[in-house]
């Protein structure tokens, strides 16, 4: 049996490789960087949503089970360059610094994922321009290495606020879907900052909080654990106030229906998912379509998330859509079913 | 901070973006290639002759700017009551060689009525801003939009007369019955982005030195909030985060521009406001900008680029006295002030004693002799007042033109009358056919 | 309103089905309408759905407030753009009737909203659609909100510029001090020598922006004629549209006058100005 071709080395395809090894199918798992884990672990994500536990206890499962498996054959740093069909199967172009060229694969998994949408590009917000508004990716990793100081002159800030929804449901940017993760991704920063520093004000202004179902109880432990505070209206633009020495939030507080302007320490931009570079790199690859918002669509979203349309190419995680990492895992799980199924004809 | 490069990017990222998905931002300017060729509108070219400058707007799309071979449409507000901002801007050109023709065939966008009373309508404005356009069009020059007002109103009836049939049919009917077509220029040119494109011409021909002084800048609104697309973004100006017009004229001539928390608001000028709503509009002018302009930024003076922005900024400061403010910023065009830094006289062609707040002190800091040019127009005005013969920047038009919308070639420094004329003829006989 | 009763059609949204059955909303510590005021509202509130522009600027609200953040309207009045919206997408002819009577008149049409909104509604287009609609109706209050503007507003009619720098006078710009008019810095000089100092000569004039050619201004009126502005304008105040109207019959006049003082010079010219009669 041909290997599997596992695209992607983020929750999602690191999932879908240990699932099937542990069906006894040989794996190809080529990832483009120099890491296993995927956005996780590239921003150095803290504590996950919403059980509060570290990255480092699902990740680091997640990757030794990958690495303790004989039947995965893992590249780092490699990508695919080209794609040929077979009568069963197809031969891929792998090219990375410790192996190239043709290999034949029996059917493959696509986890490209996501990539966070750049802050830079809601220029109201001044990403970019002023150190102290930060997108919530890098604040993962300064809670996570406890470097909750302002960039711009390493003071600990006494009053943060959280932004939901940047880069999302927002056709200005044409973005118009929700990022799924960042009311409770953001909440639980707000936790995070008021476990470590009960002293520091945490405000997160927001439209709608959409922590969907189990997860709404990290949003009520938010309120009356943690004294976290939530203000309905979003914040339209920020400048600098003080002469520099601190942002200046300008907003409306749509429950007083009033404009509101409040000066802020540290302004954390909820930044939204988009479809990878790539994701998209592998649609044109393997010619698949993609929905009008440019992640990959399966055939039957409803009956068979995991299914391409096309045979024997599956997928799985946020190449298909904003998705939490036990759902990417869970698909990681059911496109390396049906991707076994199909290798075993 | 980020590279050039990399912001380039991501507008044309951005630009990519809209277009995709969401509300469709389209091109109206390929549009109406699309619908010239099926005879619907003429397109008003920029040709070589126009000396086009490219920029990018906020899309990353380009934009033509030409620099010469120009019509003024000028702006009611600033003739009015700022006179110094046509005459610094046609004393520019003069100094630079560009040829240009400021006539009496021309009527205002009608957009500031309309905005602040309502009592017009989409048809209306649109015939009106084609009305101009084919005036321009027919004297064979690149119309130059003074106002901001007008430049917002007029990319939005081009915008109307491209995508609504009914509109542009109903349009060009009640031209058709003055003699005239639909016209529409391949680009609508705010002349701020003309002084943006002249920027190494102005440097040039500096003759002060400008760098002791710490300017704010009044983006106005109808310039990037109105079509915001088209506006004109600079990677390398703000971080290209904020439209690149006015600043970049400033930063060019060595000027500080400094950031201040309000930098996005509006002036207060609000169309009906600045006669009706007065307490508003001085009120907004003072606190939401002139006062963090002055305690935020520490700023000798307010630059802008629109006719209602100057004077709601300008003429507001006086009041706050009756709170005890003894508010006294002067606020400038971008135009008026670079005009200043090449040599151009405060008074004959800046026209300063137009504006309320004092400009003295930044005329020193600019190291221009005020009180001697104050003296000159003193005397200047004593000379009229004897009966001397105005001096103008061009030759007077003739008697004819008080009534009709003939045109004999005014100012064109770079060309004899007659090779105007010539093209004017040509341009008539295009227009009719 | 016909001419732009056609313009592209979007997917209907909900609000559609809500204007057959507007939400009766109650609002407290209000007049009730009279029967005529009723029967307006509602004719109001019909034209205003009807209008296509109103299907090109509501497009839906997320109630985010973005628009509200940079109003400056909204920091002075009882108003804001996202309740503008909000009473363009869901209000009823009532509320609808109640926003025209003062609040559309705060809003400076500065488009900030629009630039924010992420929905991608034209707010500030839509508060244009209910000031027209109120002019259209004559209401009072409308009268009321538009009574300082006859002086430019017949200047602009008859003339085709907005302003003239004789309509700054001390007296009526009180608030702007002793130098808003150029003639009072610490020369004394009249008006007309300052404006005769200005290098420009369509500028040396105190009555207008610049002189605007009569034929020009004949163009402007023929378009106000045909575009309705005119009938627009008579419901609104029929004593100032027939002062407008006898104003530019003058000028017709003079046009003419002119006309056979230059007739040799014109007959030699082709074009718009030979064929144009005002
Ligand atoms: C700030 C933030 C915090 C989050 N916190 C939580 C949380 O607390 N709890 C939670 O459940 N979820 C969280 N998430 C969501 C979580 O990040 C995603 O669910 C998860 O990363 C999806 O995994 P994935 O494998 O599908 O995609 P990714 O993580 O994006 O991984 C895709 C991988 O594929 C690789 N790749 C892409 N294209 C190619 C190619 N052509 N060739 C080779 N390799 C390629 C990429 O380099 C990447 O490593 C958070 C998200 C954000 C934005
Ligand atoms: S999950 Fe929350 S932050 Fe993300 S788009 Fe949805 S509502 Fe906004
Ligand atoms: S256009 Fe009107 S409603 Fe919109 S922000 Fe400006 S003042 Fe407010
Ligand atoms: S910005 Fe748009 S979506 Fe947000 S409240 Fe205003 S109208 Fe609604």
């Amino acid at each position: 049996m041909n290997p599997v071709l596992v695209l992607g080395g983020g929750p999602a395809g690191l999932s879908a490789a240990a699932e099937l090894a542990s069906l006894g199918a040989p794996v190809l798992l080529v990832e483009k960087e120099e890491y296993w884990g995927g956005n996780p672990r590239r921003w150095h994500y803290s504590l996950l949503a919403p059980d509060l536990l570290p990255a480092e206890e699902v990740l680091n499962p997640l990757v030794s089970r990958v690495e303790g498996a004989p039947l995965i054959e893992r590249h780092l740093r490699t990508t695919v360059s080209r794609v040929e069909p077979l009568s069963s199967g197809f031969r891929v172009e792998l090219k990375g610094p410790e192996t190239s060229g043709w290999r034949e694969v029996s059917s493959v998994v696509l986890a490209t994922g996501f990539d966070h949408f750049d802050s830079r590009r809601k220029y109201e917000y001044g990403y970019g321009r002023y150190p102290d508004v930060i997108d919530f990716k890098e604040f993962e990793g300064m809670i996570h290495d406890d470097r909750l100081t302002r960039p711009s002159d390493g003071a600990l800030p006494k009053r943060i606020a959280w932004l939901l929804c940047v880069g999302s449901r927002d056709v200005q940017v044409g973005n118009p879907w929700c990022c799924r993760m960042g009311c409770a991704v953001s909440i639980k920063q707000a936790v995070e900052v008021r476990q470590k520093h009960p002293e520091i004000d945490t405000y997160v202004y927001y439209m709608d909080i959409r922590t969907y179902g189990l997860w709404e109880d990290l949003y009520w432990k938010s309120m009356n654990e943690y004294g976290v505070k939530f203000i309905r209206g979003r914040i339209g633009q920020i400048t600098q106030a003080e002469g520099g020495k601190r942002l200046l939030a300008t907003g409306e507080d749509t429950i007083l229906s009033r404009p509101t302007e409040v000066p802020f320490d540290m302004i954390v931009l909820a930044s939204g998912m988009e479809p990878g570079t790539g994701t998209k790199e592998a649609a044109q690859l393997f010619g698949l379509p993609v929905g009008p918002e440019g992640f990959l669509t399966p055939k039957l979203s409803d009956l068979n998330p995991v299914e391409s349309g096309h045979p024997g190419i599956f997928l799985a995680g946020a190449a298909t859509g904003p998705k939490a990492i036990p759902d990417a895992v869970t698909e990681g799980m059911g496109a390396a079913l049906r991707a076994y199924k199909h290798a075993r004809g | 901070m980020l590279s050039a490069h990399q912001i380039r990017e991501i507008v044309a990222e951005r630009d990519a973006r809209r277009r995709g998905t969401g509300k469709k931002v389209v091109d109206v300017r390929e549009e109406m290639e699309r619908l010239e060729e099926k005879g619907e509108l003429i397109i008003h070219r920029i040709r070589p002759e126009n000396a086009p400058v490219n920029v990018e707007t906020l899309f990353g799309w380009t934009k033509r700017i030409p620099t010469s071979r120009l019509w003024h449409h000028k702006s009611c507000g600033q003739c009015g009551n700022i006179p110094g901002y046509p005459s610094a801007l046609l004393w520019m050109m003069n100094a630079l060689g560009k040829s240009y023709l400021n006539e009496p065939h021309q009527t205002s966008c009608t957009a500031w009525n309309y905005h602040g009373t309502a009592t017009s309508n989409p048809v209306a404005l649109a015939a009106v801003a084609a009305r101009n356009f084919h005036r321009a069009y027919e004297t064979d020059h690149f119309p130059l939009i003074h106002c901001g007002t007008s430049y917002g109103d007029y990319k939005e009836m081009r915008k109307l007369l491209v995508e609504n049939a009914e509109v542009r049919h109903k349009v060009r009917e009640i031209l058709r019955k003055m003699g005239r077509d639909l016209v529409l220029p391949e680009e609508i040119v705010h002349y701020s982005e003309w002084v943006h494109a002249m920027r190494p011409e102005i440097l040039a021909r500096r003759t002060h030195d400008v760098s002791g002084v710490v300017a704010t800048v009044h983006e106005p609104c109808h310039y990037y909030k109105m079509i915001p697309e088209d506006a004109v973004y600079d990677p390398e100006i703000l971080g290209g985060q904020r439209p690149a017009v006015p600043t970049g004229i400033l930063l060019a001539l060595g000027a500080r521009v400094a950031d201040y928390s309000t930098w996005y608001d509006c002036c207060g000028f609000g169309f009906r406001h600045i006669l009706s709503e007065r307490e508003f509009s001085r009120s907004f002018a003072n606190l939401r900008k002139i006062r963090p302009m002055i305690e935020e930024a520490h700023s000798d003076v307010a630059i802008t680029s629109d006719t209602g922005c100057v004077t709601t900024l300008d003429k507001s400061q006086w009041i706050a006295r009756a709170h005890g403010e003894a508010l006294a910023l002067p606020v400038l065009a971008d135009v008026q002030f670079a005009a200043l830094a090449m040599g151009a006289h405060p008074y004959k062609i800046v026209q300063v004693h137009w504006h309320a707040a004092p400009v003295d002190r930044l005329l020193e800091k600019m190291g221009i002799d005020g009180r001697a040019a104050k003296a000159e127009f003193v005397e200047y005005l004593a000379a009229l007042k004897r009966g001397a013969t105005p001096e103008t920047l061009y030759p007077p038009r003739d008697e004819i033109e008080k009534y009709f919308a003939v045109n004999k070639g005014q100012v064109l420094p770079e060309e004899p009358a007659s090779a105007a004329s010539g093209a004017l003829v040509a341009a008539v006989g295009r227009a009719l056919k | 309103m016909s001419v732009v009763a056609h313009l592209p059609h979007r997917t209907p949204t909900l609000t559609d089905t809500e204007a057959a059955h507007p939400p009766a909303l109650e609002l407290t510590g209000r007049r009730p309408l009279t029967a005529e005021e009723r029967r307006t509202a509602e004719t109001i509130f019909g034209e205003f759905r009807a209008d296509g522009r109103y299907r090109e600027y509501v497009l839906g609200c997320l109630n985010c407030g973005e628009c509200t953040t940079g109003c400056p309207a909204a920091r002075f009045y009882d108003f804001s753009p996202r309740e503008m919206l909000q009473i363009a997408a869901v209000g009823d002819a009532t509320t609808l009737w109640d926003a025209m009577q003062e609040k559309i008149w705060a809003c400076c049409q500065c488009y900030t909203c629009n630039m924010r909104c992420r929905f991608g509604n034209d707010i500030a287009g839509i508060i244009s659609v209910m000031r027209e609609l109120s002019v259209r109706h004559g209401l009072e209050s409308t009268r009321r909100v538009l009574a300082p503007f006859n002086r430019s507003l017949t200047l602009l009619m008859t003339v085709g510029t907005q302003v003239a720098s004789d309509m700054i006078q001390p007296d009526f710009f009180r608030d702007w001090g002793p130098f808003a008019a150029a003639g009072e810095k610490s020369w004394d000089a009249d008006p007309h020598l300052l404006r005769q100092a200005i290098p420009i000569d369509v500028l040396q004039t105190t009555t207008s922006s610049w002189e605007v050619s009569v034929q020009t201004s004949l163009e402007l009126f023929r378009i106000y004629e045909e575009a309705g502005v005119l009938d627009m304008l008579r419901g609104l105040d029929p004593d100032l549209t027939e002062m407008l109207i006898d104003i530019i019959e003058e000028r017709r006049e003079e046009f003419e006058e002119a006309r056979t003082r230059y007739h040799s010079q014109l007959a030699a010219m082709h074009g718009p100005v030979a064929t144009f009669s005002g």
